[in-house]
């Protein structure tokens, strides 16, 4: 007999006014959001910045301070036996015991979970043949690989069906493979309707799983919105333009015209390998660009549409003490080359070769 | 590491097999998490799992079993003449009792290093979320030490036997003999568990092994009382381990058993409902986070 | 923080690594309780031996009182529990993958080994100090002049540091530093039992006093207490013929477990 009350249409968990102290530490202050059913959630922010204090709330196994969260219906602080027979948790550690073979940790977590020893090892046995571990399933976890174990683990919360999964850095430290896995799970707690609080690192992983991202930073959320959302609101859309010859650099910026705010074109030194042009109707300002371009026979290496990119969300949104002295020691000291240093997607690190300033001024263009 | 070698798409297949609505199974929901009539099975379910993991590891043969019998087989060697000089009866009816409580007592080490590394692992938070009676995980963890100590004690008894302990009183004796040693070894495991939930060092370990030999050398089974210098000799008789001695000694040889006894029984009682409390409390703060 | 990688590379002097690496380990030697634990195992111990057997074991010990005959094995229970301290630090070490590290860095070969050396050889002077104040208390003296002993002393020093090699192989194999330290206590009582430090071999039974008289333990004791001396003849004669079979089984000690241990230090990952 399946429990199934959520007060409220299609929130699985509500959060409302949580803050919690360590001390002189404040982990979170005056947190409040809300996920949906089938709906994931990431919880992206520095290390520190709160996110396992959140999850740890949610899972109960701390108390907050003041403020209210209900899973599936049921306040953590009041009914807390109820939400731990509703979700479903994965640490950033791999937590089983790792005497018990592969098999005996998933017999162990049915029982614990209230299905009888039968019941137990026959879901043991179908989870082993689904997470691909029945060679594996007589070994001790301690000798598994590190994607085994997350497999595992995940495996073992999985033994009945949870309302709400916490993933707090389920990839971390994962091959690639690996990894695809636990997406490919992502996406089906969503079509069984299970709502995802996932906490991660990884900002193409927020960014491919999730419906909604949620910053956090010094335990209070900055931003909070899809990642699309957030991209615009750091910077829209622009064109790069890497020419073949650097001497035709002010040329190009002759043959841009109008396309190029006069900010980008005073910008322009010696030293600039590169030059950015506001992109607000997207692909079609890059054909606009292509056609003068072309119009004034002037050869390319590079022309691309880019947007910017999570890391940059992230880092602007996210205070790093470190971060502004850094941009502006760097900038001068870089050699141009042509192709920008690739991070998770490539298009951050020539931005601030650009114009020798740091990603801010880009927004301060577009908008 | 296996994965079957298929593409991306087959792996997606597989992702959303897992989590078809109709895979997952019924669960029994009628009762409530606290409930006593899921006490039991919550617990036995855990003490299952200590218990294999007691088995697996080998140190608890170690240092339960062979360093135990090795040492009873050296000290009957060294001192089992001029014991029996002194007292006319065979020193093995105070070494062997001795020697069970010391197996019972430093194989709790295992069992403190266990929880300190599963509280270290995470392992212990992960089994508070689960839904389980809040009491289960520690009365698994105590249960345990229980099955240990009488096991434990069984075999060392075997081995003075093979020594040559013999019961006057027959085999009823026995039984209650592998009483004491049950009864001191859960109090003293409890002591152990409730130091390692709020002191959770390396150093507990030699700590343990410090106190367990303070008390093998101040106790009437290593050398009889009136061999003490007189200062020291309440201190020797009145402690835990003398009076289990001497239960077990009048037991098997003869001599007053229900004094001792129930000093004994006080004794493990007084420690573990000393303990009762703080366990409790360090158990629940160790398994939260704050 | 980029700027932070131009900075130019300091030479390294062996000196220099040496006495970091030892105070790495002498330093928080206090602090986390290893003194502490030493020393408070040799008083334990001490009073476990002498109190509950000076009685019963006294009258048979033919020398001046059993505190003199005990002397030479609260020595030696010192520098004994010394180096266990050693070997947990080994074996935590090993676990941590520090040994790792620092075969990665451009220290000599050598240089882990001596630091490690130097160390024990902190350890056991503590040890040895301890001993001798537990031995003062109960009742032992010095009754063969300042160069006996300083003798003593050395003997002691020479024993402690072979021993800290083989506690350092032992700490360094075991992948489980709590157990470590169990792992020896339990043997070394019995070895302790086992040997003429607490009883003449004579009152042992007939089978087993060849094992007793031979064993390491004992040649070190007849030694020891040869060194220390004695108001009776008891304490026997400082004789070659009383030294030689410590001198061996040392010389046989430092041949096995000092490359043993350089091995592992080096060559374990």
């Amino acid at each position: 007999m399946h429990e199934k009350r959520m007060t409220g249409p299609d929130k699985s968990v509500i959060v409302s006014g949580i803050s919690k102290s360590f001390g002189a530490v404040h982990a979170l202050r005056d947190v409040s959001f809300e996920v949906g059913r089938g709906e994931v959630v990431g919880l992206l922010g520095p290390n520190g910045a709160g996110k396992t204090t959140m999850v740890d709330i949610l899972s109960t196994l701390t108390r907050p301070d003041r403020g209210h969260a209900s899973i599936a219906g049921f306040d953590v602080g009041s009914e807390p036996a109820s939400v731990r027979r509703t979700i479903m948790l994965t640490g950033q550690q791999v937590a089983l015991d790792e005497t018990l073979t592969g098999r005996e940790n998933l017999v162990l977590f049915g029982r614990l979970q209230g299905l009888r020893r039968s019941a137990a090892r026959a879901r043991a046995e179908q989870l082993l043949r689904e997470f691909d571990l029945v060679d594996a399933a007589g070994r001790r976890v301690g000798t598994y690989s590190g994607g085994m174990k997350r497999r595992i683990d995940v495996a073992c919360g999985l033994v009945v069906r949870p309302e709400v999964v916490f993933l707090d850095e389920p990839t971390t430290g994962l091959d690639p493979r690996s990894r695809q896995t636990i997406w490919d799970l992502v996406a089906g707690f969503k079509n069984l309707g299970i709502a995802t609080l996932l906490t991660t690192q990884y900002l193409e992983e927020a960014d491919a799983l999730s419906d909604r991202i949620i910053v956090i930073d010094h335990g209070v959320i900055v931003a909070e919105g899809t990642a699309d959302e957030l991209k615009e609101r750091t910077g829209g859309s622009y064109c790069e333009i890497v020419p073949r010859d650097l001497n035709d650099l002010p040329a190009i910026a002759r043959a841009l015209g109008s396309l190029v705010p006069q900010q980008n074109r005073a910008a322009l030194t010696t030293a600039s390998d590169r030059i950015a042009i506001p992109a607000p109707d997207g692909a079609n300002t890059l054909v606009e660009a292509l056609s003068r371009l072309n119009s004034a026979d002037l050869e390319l290496a590079d022309i691309a549409l880019r947007r910017p990119s999570l890391d940059e969300v992230f880092l602007s949104l996210t205070k790093d003490p470190n971060q502004s002295a850094a941009s502006h020691a760097r900038a001068p000291a870089e050699p141009p080359s042509a192709f920008p240093v690739s991070s998770s997607n490539g298009s951050g690190g020539g931005r601030h070769r650009l114009n020798g300033r740091g990603s801010r001024r880009v927004t301060d263009v577009v908008s | 590491m296996r994965v079957a070698d298929q593409d991306m798409k087959a792996d997606m297949k597989r992702g959303s097999a897992v989590l078809r609505e109709d895979a997952f199974p019924m669960v029994d929901r009628r009762f409530g998490e606290n409930s006593l009539r899921l006490l039991g099975p919550h617990t036995w379910v855990q003490t299952q799992r200590l218990l294999v993991r007691l088995v697996r590891d080998p140190l608890t043969f170690v240092f339960g079993l062979i360093l135990p019998i090795c040492f009873l087989v050296v000290l009957n060697v060294v001192l089992g003449d001029a014991i029996r000089s002194v007292t006319g009866h065979s020193a093995l009816h105070g070494s062997v009792p001795l020697v069970t409580l010391v197996g019972a007592m430093s194989g709790a080490s295992v069992a403190a290093v266990g929880i300190i590394t599963e509280r270290a692992d995470g392992l212990l938070a992960r089994l508070w979320v689960v839904p389980v009676h809040r009491a289960s995980g520690l009365l698994a963890r105590i249960g345990s030490e229980a099955v240990r100590v009488v096991a434990n004690s069984f075999f060392i008894l075997c081995a003075g036997m093979v020594l040559g302990l013999r019961f006057n009183h027959g085999a009823l004796a026995s039984l209650a003999w592998l009483c004491l040693p049950a009864m001191f070894g859960i109090a003293f495991a409890t002591l152990v568990l409730t130091v390692a939930l709020y002191w959770p060092s390396t150093i507990l370990v030699e700590a343990i092994a410090t106190v367990e030999y303070l008390g093998l050398f101040f106790c009437t089974g290593f050398v009889p009382l009136d061999q003490y210098p007189h200062w020291i000799q309440p201190v020797v008789q009145h402690q835990p381990l003398s009076y289990a001695v001497e239960a077990m000694r009048g037991l098997s040889l003869g001599g007053s058993v229900l004094r001792p006894a129930l000093a004994t029984l006080l004794w493990s009682a007084g420690i573990a409902v000393g303990c009762a409390i703080p366990m409790v409390v360090g158990y629940r703060r160790a398994s939260m986070r704050g | 923080m980029t700027a932070a990688l131009a900075v130019t590379r300091p030479k390294p002097s062996t000196f220099a690594q040496w006495w970091v690496l030892t105070t790495r380990l002498v330093g928080p030697s206090v602090r986390n309780g290893e003194v502490l634990l030493s020393v408070g195992s040799t008083v334990i111990f001490t009073a476990g031996w002498y109190v509950p057997l000076n009685h019963i074991m006294g009258a048979r010990s033919g020398m001046s009182s059993y505190a003199q005959f005990l002397m030479p094995l609260i020595a030696l229970q010192g520098i004994a529990f010394a180096s266990e301290a050693g070997a947990l630090r080994a074996s935590s070490d090993a676990v941590t993958g520090i040994n790792r590290r620092f075969k990665s860095m451009p220290i000599g070969m050598l240089t882990p080994l001596v630091a490690r050396t130097s160390t024990s050889v902190y350890r056991c002077v503590i040890g040895t100090a301890a001993a001798l104040v537990c031995g003062y208390v109960i009742g032992f003296r010095f009754h063969r002049g300042l160069e006996c002993a300083v003798a003593f002393c050395a003997f002691l020093l020479l024993i402690g540091v072979v021993l800290s090699y083989l506690a350092d192989v032992i700490g360094t194999t075991s992948k489980n530093p709590e157990a470590t330290t169990q792992w020896l206590l339990m043997p070394q009582v019995i070895f302790g039992l086992l040997s003429v430090g607490i009883q003449p071999a004579e009152h042992f039974p007939h089978w087993i006093q060849p094992v007793v008289r031979n064993q390491p333990i004992s040649q070190f004791v007849y030694v020891l207490r040869a060194l220390a001396g004695d108001t009776t003849p008891g304490a026997g004669s400082l004789t070659w013929s009383v030294g030689a079979p410590s001198l061996a089984w040392i010389a046989g000690a430092i041949t096995i477990t000092v490359p043993l241990s350089a091995v592992l230090l080096l060559r374990r990952p």
